[in-house]
């Protein structure tokens, strides 16, 4: 005979796995992930500056390299529009990226700046100028240019390709006054790529060195853990203010115990979320398949293999991590009757794992930081940051068992809690209780 | 003899309201005993304290001769005043839910349910979700789910508050019938004129407190000389027994659960 958590669970698991929504769900989002990567993009390629501004140079000096700058850094040749450097390497392309800036040259004297700026500042509102920039006189000595523009925030992709293009265009004219040819400045600029290597015999894989990729591995399975915690402890607060709802859980606890009955709940969503997890390893798998990868590889992008330590800390961090959740949303929402009751409550839970998930950079740049180390022992956040930390650099062993401790401890502490609220919650019809009440039942239920 | 729900000296609060005082009820196996008061007196307190779903804060509950546990809860088949279903399961999977929390194997659960899905009409209906079942068919569904463990106590918060008038003979007459296999049933109910139809023993509950208690002879024998006795009247025929008597001549089908929905 089984046992009664064992039908609870099988109830709770087969009435979401049922449902058309979950179905959707696993499907739509790793095709959203896919959209959203795409769309960065996309968009990304948007932000090329582009505009029409005016130049009020009052050293004289700077117009003609300016302009001349512009065209260098945009890489356009003016005649047919394609970039003129096909072959450079991609990062020399990406920095020369095609720019729509045009400048236009407005002369003026320090007596007439006023009025120029009058003219240039009427311009700019009715938008036949995106900007004008005014050179003081003794701007090649103080490097200080004034930008001016219909909004002081906006514009930022414009402001930078502007200075870029005006330090390259000063520097070269105050080369010039020291009697160095500003030809030289090309030649003697020297790029600098960092090789990062650990301190060890052992070789760096070329993988591990790939930043950008480590960051999106991390990265990705940090928001994995994060946004299925929130799902799924939504689907908890949902089931137990649904089974209130229908007046079913008093007929449920007269056969088990009202803990059994929350336990089964966690259990049977924490087993959809690990299908809805198989389901996308299965996908991830068939992508890294010989054949397919080499379809994949060949259009661009090598798939990263993940190494299996990150695997092992994200499946025990996301289990610690939906369990302590977990305990909080069922217990949050036992006390009321609508969504929107509760929701005033379960804010706590989601504050703090937005709070978390605001961690990730201080955790991924200094993961042996003062902050990232704190974070991943408090156990609201530990989840994730520990995580995260594990991903990147490993912390001492005696760091990550301390962790694990903490949250396990933290469980049950939760579990405790949320077991004496459910009890009594669930049984509440009626008016809205507060916060100090809820916390009574929790000392009063015996 | 042991009792089939016996209640010593039991006392719950809650904050500063006394919701059961110092209770005392002894229910012999075998009766229909009726727990009758009016709302807030008390009664469905007691009903789950002796359902273990709340704890007493004094006294002492055995139920069949033994302390409350959790295995006690298997022998008894219980209708809570705020009862419902599942809305997205099935009739026959929710049934054999109810079944499998109370330790009852699939199989024994479906020959079991097998006689009542015919008495109750239920047949067509086993594959389509509670939320396209109408009112009744629910309550149906909801009692079957009550006795899927042929249980030896049957305890039934207001059974009737809300039932349509079909379901009410259907009960009336299940309750006969099941007080025919030498079981025990408790209902609670505030229509004094049910219990004085079906009850072999009542008893008064008022603030927490029992008032009466005893079969309805000797309770109404303790009284007769205090109440004033209405009026004689003619026998005539109860209007439930009325109604469905309409119902049958009028010919017209059963809605069809396309109508229903």
């Amino acid at each position: 005979m089984k046992s009664k958590l064992f039908h609870i669970v099988r109830r709770e698991y087969l009435q979401q796995v049922k449902t058309k929504g979950f179905w959707i769900a696993t499907f739509l989002i790793p095709a959203l992930g896919l959209v959203f990567v795409y769309l960065q993009v996309i968009l990304a390629s948007t932000l090329i500056p582009e505009g029409k501004i005016g130049v009020v140079d009052l050293t004289g000096r700077l117009y003609a390299p300016l302009v001349a700058e512009q065209k260098t850094v945009s890489g356009v040749d003016e005649k047919d529009g394609k970039p003129a450097d096909e072959k450079k390497k991609p990062e020399e392309k990406a920095r020369r990226s095609t720019t729509k800036v045009t400048f236009f040259d407005v002369p003026a004297t320090a007596e007439t700046l006023p009025q120029v700026r009058k003219t240039l500042n009427e311009r700019v509102q009715k938008k036949e100028v995106k900007a004008y920039i005014v050179i003081p006189a003794d701007g090649l000595a103080t490097g200080n240019v004034e930008w001016r523009a219909r909004s002081v925030k906006a514009d930022m992709v414009l402001r930078e390709s502007v200075e870029r293009a005006l330090a390259r265009a000063g520097t070269k004219e105050r080369l010039r006054d020291q009697g160095v040819d500003p030809a030289v400045y090309e030649k003697a600029r020297l790029t600098v790529n960092l090789d990062p290597r650990e301190a060890s015999e052992k070789v760096t894989s070329e993988e591990d060195k790939n930043v950008g990729v480590n960051l999106a591995v991390s990265g990705v399975l940090f928001f994995l853990i994060y946004i299925s915690i929130f799902i799924y402890g939504a689907f908890i607060m949902r089931g137990v203010l649904e089974e209130k709802n229908n007046r079913i859980v008093e007929v449920i606890i007269s056969s088990v115990k009202p803990t059994t009955l929350m336990l089964g709940k966690i259990i049977g969503i924490g087993l959809v979320g690990l299908t809805q997890y198989a389901v996308w390893g299965l996908f991830a798998f068939t992508l890294t398949l010989p054949g397919i990868a080499g379809l994949v590889g060949g259009a661009g992008g090598t798939i990263p293999s993940i190494p299996g330590a990150t695997i092992l800390a994200f499946v025990v961090f996301f289990l610690l991590g939906y369990f302590l959740y977990a305990g909080l949303y069922a217990a949050l929402a036992a006390p009321f009757n609508t969504e929107q009751e509760a929701q005033q409550l379960v804010m706590i839970p989601g504050m703090m794992l937005v709070l978390a998930s605001m961690m990730w950079f201080f955790a991924f740049n200094s993961p042996d930081g003062t902050l990232a180390r704190v974070l991943s022992l408090f156990p609201f956040t530990a989840p994730l940051l520990m995580f995260m930390r594990i991903s990147v650099q490993p912390p001492p062993a005696w760091e990550i068992a301390l962790s694990i401790v903490i949250l396990l401890l933290s469980i049950w502490g939760v579990a405790w809690f949320a077991g004496r609220v459910y009890r009594v919650g669930i049984l509440m019809y009626g008016k809205k209780p507060t916060l100090p009440e809820i916390i009574r039942w929790a000392r009063a239920a015996d | 003899m042991t009792s089939a729900i016996s209640i010593s000296g039991v006392t719950k609060r809650f904050g500063k309201f006394t919701a059961v005082d110092r209770l005392d009820l002894e229910v012999p196996l075998g009766v229909t005993f009726g727990l009758l008061g009016p709302n807030g007196a008390g009664k469905t307190t007691t009903i789950r304290m002796t359902m273990n779903i709340t704890k007493a804060d004094e006294g002492t509950i055995q139920v069949l001769g033994k302390p409350l546990a959790d295995e006690m809860q298997e022998r008894i088949g219980y209708l809570p005043e705020e009862r419902g279903l599942y809305r997205k399961m099935t009739v026959i999977d929710q049934l054999l839910f109810f079944a499998a929390i109370k330790s009852v194997d699939r199989k024994t659960a479906l020959s079991r349910l097998e006689k009542w899905i015919d008495v109750m009409d239920l047949r067509p209906w086993l594959a389509k979700k509670t939320e396209e079942l109408s009112k009744g068919m629910q309550q149906k569904v909801q009692f079957l789910g009550t006795i899927v463990h042929d249980p030896e106590v049957l305890i039934l918060d207001e059974p009737f508050s809300g039932l349509d008038p079909i379901n009410v003979v259907l009960l009336k007459d299940f309750l006969v019938d099941f007080k025919k296999q030498g079981k025990t049933i408790v209902f609670s109910t505030h229509v004094m004129e049910q219990a004085e139809k079906l009850c072999d023993r009542i008893a008064l509950i008022y603030r927490g407190r029992k008032l009466l208690d005893g079969t309805v002879k000797e309770i109404k024998r303790a009284y007769r000389d205090r109440v004033p006795l209405p009026p004689p009247v003619e026998p005539e025929p109860e209007l439930e027994k009325i109604f469905i008597k309409a119902v049958e001549e009028s010919g017209l089908a059963a809605p069809t659960s396309e109508e229903l929905r």
